[in-house]
């Protein structure tokens, strides 16, 4: 039913369709090509030995974190692992208390989630992203609506401008929705996803950090998901995502880290087949294996080999 | 499955009819309903055009708190200080006048300043030091009271004699002078009349042809030219009614102003949309860069100046002010904009409904005065009307969704 709805959209011819079949030698092929670029690029992203506490708990106990350009990072760990922290450090929501975060390797401080979006780094809320009451077009430009007249304070919104443009940025993600003008409030969960998403690389964002993005989704709406996430990133974006389903994390990441209590404990490409993959990322998360158990520890690209 | 339910939601969507949902026609109706009822059962007497003009003059304050009390709401806030404070800054112009002895301009300037300093007030209160909406308005509501007792405390009413500060709730725009044609009519009522038609329809006509130009859905030509005649005669009605009899009050001329100000910043600026979007969901505003605290700031100043507007219309209208000027004028507002459609839990409401609303309630008190209905009764079918109106809202949008 889904093939039938992009059916409609050709595919740009860089974009590889993914089945369940060849997702495994894709992914193989996409590290193998990219590996010799990756190591000249400057990362997108670089996290150095970011420290958190709040009170006497330590949320982040100095977590180190490499995005390339065009990788799609999978984020793994127990609740209270640290993982929604890290992320809020890279989104301008939380203020580290110790470390460094760089973007394309210049160093950057974020004291709100306005500096971060200056920066192109978008998160995307699992609740917190949406207005119900007001449509689609007016949640995409939310904060950053466009005008036509300025006079002093009053600026008088561009509404056909903003609409066309939200019905071009929603065609080229392949986001079927019926009507930009409908309220948000009247759309489905997973669309509601999309919606959220598209605002966030609406503005030509680099990094989008996904927090649990398929949590309340139906299966159909999770598929259509990880399409919209492979979509992006064939367009050059590069993504983060949180995610419990280890499922969606083996279909569409390039690599995952897990975090537990506040440290890296692996970090790591994503290969093999979906069940050794799973006993392997349980058995970081609940302590049976780390990678950076002592200092200077093995890296685990050499070992999940 | 899912694919049956986005066409649904989205031919809901489509259940406008005229440009209007359902639960904006039900105010309609209800509002023609109500004024058709005390028509007949007032012999005429209701629709006569000295008590519609008389029921405009008895909106004004009300339906200008209750454009301001929309703003409150839709950032799921609420302010029970504005009744207290029109009072006292009603009062304070009239000191100003009588005691100061200053001008009618200089005391309106004076009252509109200090308004929306008393609203700037409350929003630090509230968006400072985090007291939540009800609390700091409530102090409002008893320190006005009391300033209003202060102010009046020395000579009780206080009567202004002055005969520009009160043409503001009792005269009427000047009618050109020397046309003889139509004698008994007010010229100028007419010619303003005839000239808001003819904006409208360029109006409507223009932004037709700007969406059939972007693609966008437009009603049929059949449908948009019986609403452009519907409501070209609706205002042309309601302009021959004011033409024969005086002219456009004062009052009348400054909730219009007020009106099309805020429905243009609500519906078109970018202001408007912040503040919508801040009664949606603060957290998402806050996340794309809006300033929940600065539209607190604006949303209460501006409620404190129209506070302030609708203590000089009051105490104009009386030509005094009194020391219970104001009382219970907030929770009119707040009913006004609850029966406009405001929705309790904030982000939904529009500045026509709260009018309508307004216009509706004050229709209630007027026909049940002229019928002699007693007080008592009054209260208790102002109280259905309201809550029957909330019950439609939320039945409707429970239908949309």
């Amino acid at each position: 039913m889904e093939r039938e709805r992009f059916g409609n959209y050709t595919r740009p011819p860089t974009v590889k369709r993914f089945s369940a079949f060849n997702a495994v030698v894709f992914l193989f092929s996409t590290l193998k090509d990219g590996r010799t670029n990756m190591e000249d690029d400057i990362p997108v992203v670089e996290m150095r030995n970011i420290k958190k506490s709040f009170g006497g708990v330590h949320a982040l106990r100095g977590v180190d974190l490499l995005l390339h350009k065009n990788e799609v990072l999978g984020l793994v760990g127990d609740n209270a692992a640290g993982k929604s922290t890290l992320m809020k450090v890279l989104s301008g929501a939380y203020i580290p208390d110790e470390g460094e975060i760089l973007i394309d390797g210049k160093k950057v401080y974020f004291t709100s989630p306005w500096d971060a979006r200056q920066h192109g780094i978008e998160m995307v809320y699992q609740d917190l992203a949406l207005a119900n009451n007001l449509d689609v077009v007016a949640n995409v430009f939310m904060g950053r609506e466009v005008a036509s007249v300025k006079l002093g304070p009053i600026k008088v919104m561009n509404e056909h401008y903003m609409e066309q443009e939200t019905r071009r940025l929603l065609k080229r993600l392949k986001i079927d929705i019926p009507s930009v003008r409908l309220k948000v409030a009247n759309l489905s969960g997973g669309q509601r996803q999309a919606v959220a998403i598209a605002r966030a690389t609406a503005f030509n964002a680099r990094v989008i950090i996904l927090d649990e993005p398929t949590a309340a989704l139906s299966v159909a709406a999770i598929s259509k998901l990880l399409d919209l996430v492979r979509e992006l990133k064939a367009q050059g974006t590069s993504i983060i995502i949180i995610s419990h389903r280890l499922e969606d994390i083996y279909q569409v990441c390039d690599r995952m880290m897990v975090l537990r209590h506040g440290r890296k404990v692996c970090d790591t490409p994503v290969v093999g087949d979906i069940d050794s993959f799973r006993e392997k990322v349980v058995a970081y998360m609940i302590g049976a294996r780390d990678d950076f158990a002592e200092k200077g520890g093995v890296e685990s690209n050499d070992e999940s080999r | 499955m899912k694919a049956d339910k986005f066409e649904e939601s989205s031919s809901r969507a489509g259940d406008k009819i005229f440009g209007l949902n359902i639960s904006e026609w039900g105010m309609y109706i209800a509002l023609l309903v109500t004024m058709i009822f005390f028509a007949v059962a007032t012999n005429g007497i209701f629709v006569s055009p000295r008590n519609i003009d008389d029921l405009i003059k008895q909106t004004g304050y009300t339906a200008v708190l209750a454009i301001g009390m929309t703003l409150v709401i839709i950032i799921q806030k609420i302010d029970l200080s504005v009744g207290y404070l029109s009072g006292f800054l009603g009062a304070v112009a009239a000191t100003a006048m009588v005691s100061w002895h200053w001008s009618a301009y200089t005391s309106i300037l004076l009252v509109l300043v200090l308004g929306i300093l008393a609203g700037l007030l409350t929003a630090f209160l509230i968006a400072k030091l985090d007291v939540p909406a009800f609390v700091a308005t409530l102090g409002g509501w008893l320190g006005y009271r009391g300033a209003l007792q202060l102010v009046t405390r020395s000579r009780g009413t206080i009567i202004i004699p002055n005969d520009t500060f009160n043409a503001i709730g009792n005269a009427y725009i000047p009618d050109i002078p020397g046309i003889r044609i139509f004698p008994g009519v007010h010229k100028l009522t007419l010619i303003l009349g005839i000239l808001s038609i003819l904006f409208f329809i360029l109006n409507e006509i223009r932004n037709r042809k700007k969406n059939q130009v972007y693609n966008i859905k437009t009603m049929s030509i059949h449908l948009f030219i019986i609403r452009l005649i519907l409501l070209s005669l609706l205002i042309g009605g309601v302009t021959w009614v004011f033409a024969s009899y005086r002219g456009l009050s004062w009052t009348a001329v400054i909730v219009l102003i007020v009106f099309l100000v805020y429905n243009f910043i609500m519906s078109r600026t970018t202001l408007g949309r912040h503040i919508y979007a801040v009664g949606g969901n603060p957290q998402a505003a806050e996340l794309s860069g809006i300033s929940v605290k600065k539209i607190i700031y604006v949303v209460f100043g501006s409620m404190g100046m129209l506070a302030a507007l609708a203590g000089i219309l009051f105490a104009s209208r009386f030509k005094s002010a009194t020391t219970t000027a104001g009382t219970l004028l907030e929770m009119d507002a707040i009913t006004a904009a609850f029966i406009g459609g405001t929705s309790p839990y904030g982000g939904v409401g529009k500045v026509t409904g709260s009018i309508i609303g307004a216009f509706l309630m004050t229709s209630l008190t007027n026909g049940m005065n002229l019928m002699g209905v007693d007080i008592s009764f009054q209260y208790i079918v102002r109280a259905i009307v309201l809550v029957v109106a909330v019950i439609f809202d939320i039945a409707t949008h429970k239908r949309e969704k």
